[in-house]
């Protein structure tokens, strides 16, 4: 098997930081417990460095170092339980609420206008609130571009298992962001917006 | 492929979520097109979920890392893979 040396490890390493640690804040929800997640990732990264072959998918072997380490100590004993009823959660949610509370539908403007007047935080909220297996798969889809099949390989789940997880996520996260921005007054105030 | 088949709604929705993906095989992802090109209300469907998955990435990406991670990390680096090298 072909192994980097160690400057080209480096590099790699180095070119990744960022991207680990915007998916470990999301994991984590927490600045100091990002940056420690990111380190020792990092660690067990340069640690198992003979584990990767030169010229196959850096950032996906990272990413299953990072998710494993969050797995093993990272991984919140106490979650907070979700106040969201997950269990109706129908497809097109977003799109038959705006039209049920008067936002239009058409174009881009209206989701925009809402997400983006929900602020990074309370998006990120909506994605916390999702249950575990279905944020861990949300999160590698949201903040990274990657296909099912790289997904699949990080988590070490068949690709069906995530794209059974990403499509149910994505109904749950339209119903979060959309109780999220309800309960802080954020649909009145865009439809407000929008209609005046 | 039968050159006149055309995907009803119904299957053209089955393959939201993988054709925004781009998930889907050349032949479905023509269909799907067809499909969108001569059905105004589907075509507003997929736009409107396109654009929340891009907004909600726009959102969830914008973090600002700690400007000294990657210096801490590539110290970290440099110990271990310096031991490596001479262990």
């Amino acid at each position: 098997m072909l192994l980097l040396t160690a400057r080209e490890f480096d590099l790699e390493l180095a070119a990744i930081v960022p991207t680990a640690y915007g998916v470990a804040l999301r994991l984590t929800r927490n600045r100091a417990d990002a940056e420690d997640l990111v380190q020792e990732a990092a660690l067990h990264a340069c640690r198992g460095r003979a584990g990767f072959e030169a010229g196959s998918n850096f950032k996906a072997w990272f990413f299953r170092i990072l998710t494993t380490t969050f797995w093993g100590t990272h991984r919140r004993a106490g979650r907070r339980p979700s106040t969201i009823d997950f269990d109706d959660a129908p497809a097109l949610q977003l799109y038959q609420r705006a039209a049920e509370a008067g936002l239009p539908r058409e174009g881009d403007n209206p989701t925009a206008a809402l997400i983006d007047r929900m602020g990074t935080e309370r998006v990120a909220q909506a994605l916390e609130a999702l249950p575990e297996d279905f944020g861990v798969v949300c999160t590698l889809y949201f903040m990274e571009d990657f296909a099912y099949h790289e997904i699949a390989d990080i988590l070490g789940v068949p690709v069906g298992t995530v794209r059974s997880r990403l499509h149910r996520g994505r109904k749950m996260l339209q119903k979060a962001l959309w109780q999220i921005a309800s309960d802080a007054g954020i649909v009145a105030e865009t439809i407000g917006e929008m209609t005046c | 492929m039968n050159p006149s088949r055309r995907f009803t709604c119904e299957e053209a929705f089955r393959r939201l979520d993988d054709f925004l993906d781009r998930e889907l095989s050349p032949t479905e992802l023509g269909l799907i097109r067809d499909h969108l090109e001569i059905c105004e209300a589907c075509a507003r469907e997929f736009t409107f979920e396109e654009s929340i998955i891009r907004n909600v990435r726009t959102r969830l990406r914008n973090v600002q890392v700690p400007p000294e991670l990657a210096a801490r990390v590539s110290q970290l680096a440099a110990l271990v893979l310096r031991d490596g090298e001479s262990g």
